[in-house]
């Protein structure tokens, strides 16, 4: 990947100067009138106050409120240069044309757009940190159920996974891990304001663009969760005007991406067999073997006598050698077999739909849009329904006082209850129903049906919640502005469930109990933000100042229900829990609470010296008995030199360094985690219930908050007038007193304390490049290449020094902690396990003898020979868990004036995976029920590969256990869209103002040698996704 | 709200749980910790694969059926029965005691007798589970206190010095505490004493072990010889029958009783143990065999599995328990008198045709016993067909439909076994008569022959605690006790130094369990093999990891040995 990035650059740079056509010679008469009018080549909107020059001269023009100019040239021979703040310049031969259109592309760079940083807003070229801005029309061809969708591999430093359910969303984490055991989530900013609601709750479909903040002197100025990074989120709104109506819908379908298939009819048979000749090797070889199928020297008489005590007929004797259930051995003689794959697999709809009315007067906008979202998963049963509505309204009351509203409601809908995916475990003689049509509880007479939960679990799972944000601001004389926000967010949760006996389901009155839970909380939190701000020019300073007070509550009720056993209906179901003979209720209520100081100055000498400082002191009752408050400082610098007069360069058009520091906080553990708690149970004297206390945690006063202080460094380049942006970051970030949960060894009674113990680094290069790699009038071509790599090490732990043995050797310095995997001067996610070098092959079975082993079983290396695999002393580095490399490569066409186009190529390479089935685990008995590993392959005698072991494989040989490591690097292409947007005149004779039809394909097409489901998620399965979809607007 | 910026706003305000501040204060408080310490005492008898069923399954009756090769038994590896996590499991009881104990005297108490109770109490919990590690795990670290921090330094003391300690707090506890107990699950004058007399027998204070049995024996208590209790009336029944209802453990005529978990169907659920599952662990899958038409000829959902249960063949008893411990010069397994071995206590499973007989409907062998015949070539009746004692394993499992074995009071101590300790301790001081008369009044009760002085051995009074306390006795336990006091007064060549290489209980368990020997029991990739090092079980590895500051020893033949330095010989209670 990384050479053919090379290439790429190159590629595009020839391109660039082939299309500067070289100059051509000035001509003194001005004879010729040449009027035209300038447009946006891709909305085909005019330009007002483009300028138009002519080539050589400093005669020119700048085009009109309607985008139009006239001027006078001298000769048909003439170069007119049209330029316009953001876009790419173009040079036209005026030739015999008096009537001349010229379409600008905007260029990669897009410098002019105002950027939103915590508590305002910036021009991007005004930027002092690192802020990589993500506008929502890029992914408008795209299905999308949650924000994340946009995040997923498409921001350098920005490390997403796609979820796999059919409720979206996705790991979020900045740069990488900053805590060990704290959150790591960025905090979520939305319209102005902290958010702690679910993201779930926000329709993409309102998103105008987001902003992360990625570096420290960005984020500081939201101190307490901010070392994680920051998403500040930009909904829409209305625009002066008539109004404005926007309908779109998607329509769509997912499938697996890849089909793990379990063991079909006749590898499940030759399976049987192999494992009964593992397990019982002195039984003999034949004694397995199908009758029908013996060898020359082996008759059917010796195979009877192979049993004691043969069944009178051959097959029902083989069956039973095989150990095959009653529903197994009809099916078998008949040939009936189920494929468990496609029970529980599926192609799943989804749909998409969105209206919205944005539009406003003077003093006075608004917009409104409601959602609706049902996405059926490539699971049975994995179903997901949202209804999401948004407000924004904003007054200007005065000319000194505007107010606001800003609200969002959502209803989701998780009532689902997918399919088992251990459906591994059942046989393909097994079957889905039984003769009455019931759904067969034990399919082969033994292990659960996958979807038995799916028919008899009636369950209601709804989720509400209401979010606003009100707002008033004043204009105070001396150009100070003070505003005032009060942002409430409620949530309640229900969720129903009860399981039923119904036989029809594949329940059953005799073997089970019908049980009833009602779960429920409400949950209420509120902030309050109080901000000045100053903003005044003197000359060549600029000052902009702000001042935030902030506090916050946060309370929430919760109560569990259930009962059992119902009588003498099971009819009412969740309705009625009181109907059953053992009710159980539980309740836990929490409330937290936290406030906050900040000053920021941002400060710009001759537009060329940048320079913010700003300072925030958080407080958070998680902390409060001894450290209730911390303090943390950011700044950052930046220069123009591009601006400056020394710098003088004909590719390089624009420069900026940016230098920032900071240090922000991390709040994210449990909110009574320094407290000792007392745990309860309850008890039974024999006349009455008794409660009992126990010690539960270990109390730690001092707790205090975990500290992130980093450096960035970074660099923005404009090349060919902007057609080539990059940006290059180098960051360095240190988090001190961790919060950990320090584990103890079991005999204290405890698992864990938490504490601020250690000290963790991180360093990391990203770099993004936008490109434009060719424009003309029937083909815009733009990319944009993102990279980046993150390395961390853990440099202090409990700073517990001694001496310890690692890798086999004596060596005195700080303890690391064997039970997390965690070693001083190694990365949180290396891997410490044994080397696996294959299998003990046929010839080995001496070797692997002697460390208690058969034939068929893993090898390993034992570094220090000596016939014992002792983990202090033979287990390695082999590798590390997250990617060390992440690519995005993402590619858009607009060609024929009407077409657009996506590709998004996404590549996570150089990490490796635990694969648990590769051990083969689940004991193994005649009923199978605990063997659902799936497709693996194994080693057999027959079949003596080096990279899986036999069945029955035995690790206990390996001191600490053992893990079998995979691949999990990967290439995909992730997003392949395209979209048609019908001319403006034909959709005004719709009474249009536009339309468009798009689709997409999500997950189209992955590359890699990982042997489970996926390399992104792992152990579930990825779906891919196809949607097709209109957007039209009035 | 909108100004907030004091102290007060940013003070935590825990709402749904409790804390050691406003608990520990007063009788009532430190009382709730020994109400968690006695259901603590649940985990021995309750839930999967428990630790009772453990201990025998790893005895000379039987095999642990899935895990019989105890070479896969490692420190880091332990499949299906609780061999390391028990370790962790009573380091988490003996916290909940160091709590108590530690706070005891942070509290001014008026009446000094209600602090010795609650002190006795804790003491009692405490040497209970430092009795059963020393055993299972030899030496081990002791913690005497309620730990305040991270602590990562732990060593490795003497099984000795323990037993010193707990025998020393047993004789405050049987001094403090009550004779009868107040409320039921208090822990009484009667069971500190039987502890103690345990106690004193591992740690070869014999006087000490007959004082304190016949304290017990001499006081309140007394065997039960007549019918009593909730089958009083089922003139099928017997008196052994009737001691083993779980309804009859506390019942105010049992007078047998020494102590007991209490543990009641019909109480409120969340008060619920998982069940005794004595109706899983200890019978066979009689239920998965099968008729002429290849079906299950009787499933456990039938009504006769409410009673049977459904067996899961996990302690899987061998002959040396279905018959031959049961026979005598004069009378075979099924001709002795001895209502331990009646046919009304046993569920029967012969050579052809089992006791049970085919119920499912449309089966052309309705209504005959289950056979092996029909069976055919799923050859394998390991864990579908052996006897077992119905009148030991039945408790009704009304809150599941699994029929398990459900919640139910279970003996911690019983008269039973007090006879037999001092008998134990008699033996060894030679006095064989007085051991003799203390195993006849069990055998008399159960209405067994009688034995006589000249014939108890060390072996004897082990086949008793097996007739007698099968499913009740820590039995792996009483094993190594005894083989710890042989080694160390050096019998029968035994010796403490090379307790790992030879020790009674290996050879006892290789001499009656036919498993173990030539050709040696397979099933299922698991060979039977039990080495003398196994007498101990493994330290978990993620134990000795996690103490990174210090040492905690490994027990000999195990991986990891070579770091381990001498135990302590003196404990120091200022850790």
């Amino acid at each position: 990947m990384p050479s053919t990035g090379k290439f790429f650059l190159l590629f595009c740079m020839l391109l660039n100067f082939v299309a500067i056509s070289p100059l051509s010679a000035f001509q003194a008469n001005q004879n010729l009138t040449v009027s035209g009018t300038v447009m946006d080549g891709s909305n085909e909107e005019t330009l007002p106050g483009a300028s138009i020059i002519i080539k050589g001269s400093t005669i020119g023009t700048v085009s009109d409120i309607d985008g139009k100019f006239s001027l006078n040239v001298p000769n048909p021979e003439t170069v007119l240069i049209v330029s316009f703040i953001g876009y790419i310049s173009k040079e036209i031969t005026v030739g015999n044309q008096n009537e001349i259109t010229v379409n600008l592309v905007s260029n990669a760079a897009e410098l002019d757009e105002v950027v939103v940083i915590g508590y305002g807003t910036v021009k991007k070229r005004d930027l002092t940190g690192s802020v990589e801005r993500i506008n929502a029309d890029a992914f408008q061809n795209q299905t999308m159920t949650q924000l994340t969708d946009m995040l997923t591999g498409t921001v350098a430093g920005f490390n997403a996974n796609q979820s796999t359910s059919a409720a979206g969303g996705s790991s979020l984490e900045v740069r990488g891990p900053t805590s060990l055991n704290a959150g790591t989530e960025p905090l979520i900013v939305l319209d102005g304001v902290i958010y702690k609601g679910s993201i779930q709750d926000i329709n993409p479909h309102d998103i105008e663009s987001m902003d992360i903040l990625k570096d420290a002197s960005s984020a500081a100025v939201f101190g307490s969760k901010a070392a994680s990074g920051v998403i500040l989120i930009t909904t829409k709104k209305g625009k002066s005007g008539k109004p404005t109506i926007n309908y779109s819908t998607r329509m769509g379908i997912s499938e697996p991406a890849s089909a793990r298939r379990p063991l079909g009819p006749d590898d499940y048979i030759q399976f049987r067999k192999d494992f009964f000749r593992t397990v019982f090797p002195n039984t003999a070889y034949h004694f397995y073997t199908n009758p029908n199928e013996l060898p020359t020297d082996v008759s059917v008489e010796d195979w009877r006598n192979y049993g004691d005590n043969p069944l009178a007929d051959n097959n029902r004797e083989y069956m039973s050698r095989l150990r095959l259930f009653p529903i197994e051995q009809e099916n078998f003689l008949s040939g009936t077999t189920t494929d468990w794959y496609d029970v529980v697999m599926r192609r799943g709809t989804r749909q998409t739909h969105d209206l919205s009315i944005g539009g406003g007067a003077d003093g006075f906008n608004y917009y409104w849009s409601i959602g609706y979202t049902d996405n059926e998963g490539i699971r049975v049963g994995d179903e997901f329904s949202s209804i999401r509505s948004k407000l924004n309204i904003d007054f200007d009351v005065t000319d000194w006082l505007s107010v606001g509203l800003n609200t969002q409601f959502s209803d989701r809908d998780e009532s689902g209850v997918p399919a088992s995916m251990g459906f591994y475990s059942n046989s393909p003689f097994g079957r889905e129903f039984d003769e009455n049509g019931n759904l067969e509880r034990l399919p082969h007479g033994h292990t659960f049906h996958p979807l038995i939960d799916n028919y008899r679990t009636s369950k209601l799972r709804k989720v509400n919640s209401l979010f606003s944000i009100l707002y008033a601001k004043v204009a105070l004389p001396l150009g100070i502005t003070y505003s005032i926000s009060f942002q409430p967010r409620y949530e309640t949760m229900k969720d129903l469930r009860f399981i039923s006996t119904d036989i029809r389901f594949g329940g059953s009155p005799t073997e089970d109990l019908s049980q009833g839970t009602r779960s429920e909380y409400s949950h209420y939190e509120w902030m309050v933000d109080n901000l000045l701000k100053w903003n005044k020019q003197i000359g060549i300073h600029s000052i902009d100042a702000t001042l935030l007070y902030n506090s916050e509550e946060t309370k929430r009720w919760s109560s569990d229900n259930s009962n059992i056993n119902f009588f003498p209906t099971e009819e009412l179901g969740y309705h009625a829990l009181q109907f059953g003979n053992n009710p159980a209720l539980s309740d836990y209520d929490y409330r937290f609470t936290g406030d906050a100081m900040m000053a920021r100055v941002n400060y710009t000498l001759m537009e060329k010296y940048l320079l913010t400082a700003s300072i925030r002191r958080d407080g958070y009752s998680a902390f409060g008995l001894q450290n209730p408050r911390a303090t943390f400082p950011a700044l950052a610098f930046a220069w123009q030199i591009g601006d400056e007069e020394f710098f003088d360069s004909e590719l390089i058009n624009r420069m900026k360094l940016r230098l920032s520091w900071g240090v922000n906080g991390n709040r994210d553990i449990g909110m009574y985690a320094s407290l000792a708690r007392l745990g309860s149970n309850l008890w039974y004297d024999g006349t009455k219930q008794r409660v009992g206390v126990y010690n539960s945690s270990l109390s730690n006063a001092g707790l205090r908050w975990e500290r992130t202080e980093s450096i960035n460094l970074g660099l923005d380049v404009g090349i060919l007038e902007d057609r080539i942006d990059m940006s290059f970051d180098y960051y360095d970030m240190t988090t001190t007193d961790l919060l950990m949960n320090r584990i103890l060894p079991s005999i204290t009674g405890f698992n864990d304390v938490t504490s601020n113990l250690g000290e963790l680094g991180n360093h990391g290069f990203e770099t993004t490049i936008n490109t434009v790699n060719y424009s003309d009038k029937n083909l815009t071509w733009r990319s944009s290449l993102v990279f980046s790599l993150n390395r961390n090490k853990i440099k202090n732990l409990f700073g517990d020094i001694g001496e310890y043995t690692l890798l086999g050797q004596t060596q005195t310095g700080e303890v690391p902690d064997y039970s997390n995997q965690w070693f001083p001067g190694q990365a949180i996610d290396v891997v410490w396990d044994y080397e696996m070098l294959g299998v003990w092959q046929e010839n080995e079975a001496d070797e692997a003898a002697v460390y208690g082993m058969r034939v068929g079983d893993f090898k390993a290396e034992d570094v220090d020979k000596n016939g014992v695999f002792n983990e202090l002393v033979d287990k390695q580095f082999i590798g590390y868990e997250r990617p060390r490399y992440r690519f995005g490569f993402k590619n858009d066409f607009t060609f024929l004036t009407h077409f657009t186009a996506s590709v998004f190529i996404r590549a996570d390479l150089g990490h490796i995976g635990a694969y648990s089935p590769a051990l083969n685990a689940g004991f193994e008995s005649n009923d199978r029920r605990s063997r659902n590993v799936g497709p693996v392959p194994y080693w057999t005698p027959e079949n003596p590969i080096n990279d899986y072991a036999r069945l029955d494989v035995s690790t206990s040989g390996y001191g600490g256990g053992l893990m079998v490591y995979k691949s999990r690097s990967f290439v995909r292409i992730q997003d392949l869209s395209l979209a048609y947007a019908l001319p403006s005149h034909l959709a005004q004779r719709l009474k249009l103002n536009n339309l468009r039809v798009f689709g997409s394909v999500r997950n189209l097409a992955t590359f890699t040698k990982w042997p489970h489901w996926d390399p992104e998620s792992g152990a579930s399965p990825m779906p891919r996704i196809f949607t097709t979809g209109i957007s039209l607007s009035l | 709200m909108f100004f907030s910026c004091t102290e007060e706003w940013l003070e935590p305000d825990p709402l749904s749980f409790l804390a050691p501040e406003n608990v520990y204060v007063n009788e009532a408080g430190f009382e709730a910790i020994l109400v968690t310490l006695r259901k603590n005492l649940q985990y021995e008898s309750t839930g999967n694969r428990h630790p009772l069923s453990m201990e025998h399954a790893t005895s000379e009756l039987a095999i642990p059926l899935v895990q019989a090769d105890f070479r896969r038994n490692t420190p880091s590896n332990s499949a299906f029965f609780p061999f390391l996590s028990y370790f962790e499991n009573a380091y988490e009881f003996i916290k909940n005691a160091n709590v108590l104990i530690s706070r005891i005297d942070q509290v001014v108490w008026e009446d000094p007798q209600v602090r010795n109770r609650l002190l006795g109490e804790a003491y009692w919990h405490r040497a209970y589970w430092y009795y059963r590690l020393v055993h299972s795990y030899g030496d081990v670290p002791w913690i005497g206190v309620e730990l305040s921090g991270a602590k990562l330094d732990f060593q490795t003391h003497s099984r000795w010095v323990i037993l010193d300690k707990i025998q020393g707090d047993l004789e405050l506890a049987a001094e403090w505490l009550p004779i009868e107990a107040a409320t039921l699950g208090d822990v009484t004058k009667g069971a500190a004493n039987h502890l103690l007399a345990k106690v004193s027998l591992a740690n070869l204070d014999f006087d000490q072990a007959i004082a304190a049995s016949t304290e017990v024996i001499s006081g309140a208590y007394s065997l039960m010889n007549e019918r009593f209790g909730i089958d009083a009336g089922n003139d099928s029944k017997n008196v052994l029958w009737d001691l083993h209802r779980f309804q009859n453990i506390n019942n105010s005529q049992n007078t047998e009783t020494i102590y007991s978990t209490i543990d009641r169907p019909d109480a409120p659920p969340g008060t619920w143990s998982s069940g005794t599952y004595t109706m899983r662990w200890y019978s066979p899958s009689w239920w998965k065999i099968l008729d002429g038409t290849g079906n299950r000829a009787c499933n456990w959902s039938t009504p006769i599995g409410d009673t049977l249960g459904i067996g899961n063949g996990d302690v899987r008893t061998n002959d040396y328990w279905h018959y031959k411990i049961w026979e005598d010069a004069n009378n075979s397994w099924d001709e002795t008198p001895d209502l331990r071995r009646s046919a009304n206590n046993w569920i029967e499973m012969g050579d052809e045709i089992a006791e049970i007989l085919n119920c499912r409907a449309g089966s052309p062998q309705l209504g005959q016993p289950l056979t092996k015949e029909l069976y055919g070539s799923l050859v394998d009746t390991t864990d579908t067909w052996f006897p077992w004692p119905h009148y030991k394993t039945f408790v009704p499992t009304p809150n599941n439909r699994l029929p398990v074995g459900g919640q139910g009071d279970f003996y911690v101590f019983r008269l039973a076994e007090t006879y037999l300790l001092r008998a134990e301790a008699n033996f060894w001081k030679g006095n064989l008569g007085a051991a003799a008369d203390d195993i006849n009044r069990v055998r008399e009760r159960a209405n067994a022959p009688l034995v006589s002085p000249a014939d108890v051995t060390i072996d004897y009074i082990f086949d008793e605690r097996a007739r007698e306390l099968y499913t009740e006795e820590p039995r792996h336990t009483e094993m190594v006790r005894a083989s710890y006091i042989m080694a160390k007064s050096n019998l029968y060549s035994y010796t403490l130094d090379g307790f790992s290489e030879k020790n009674w209980y290996h050879d006892r368990v290789m001499r009656l369990n036919f498993h173990y020997q030539e050709p040696r029991f397979q099933w299922f990739g698991n060979t039977a093999a039990i080495d003398p090092y196994h007498v101990l079980w493994p330290i978990p590895q993620s134990v000795i990891t996690a103490n990174t500051l210090g040492t905690i020893n490994q027990n000999i033949g195990y991986d990891g040995t070579e770091n381990n330095i001498p135990p302590l010989e003196t404990i120091n209670e200022t850790i």
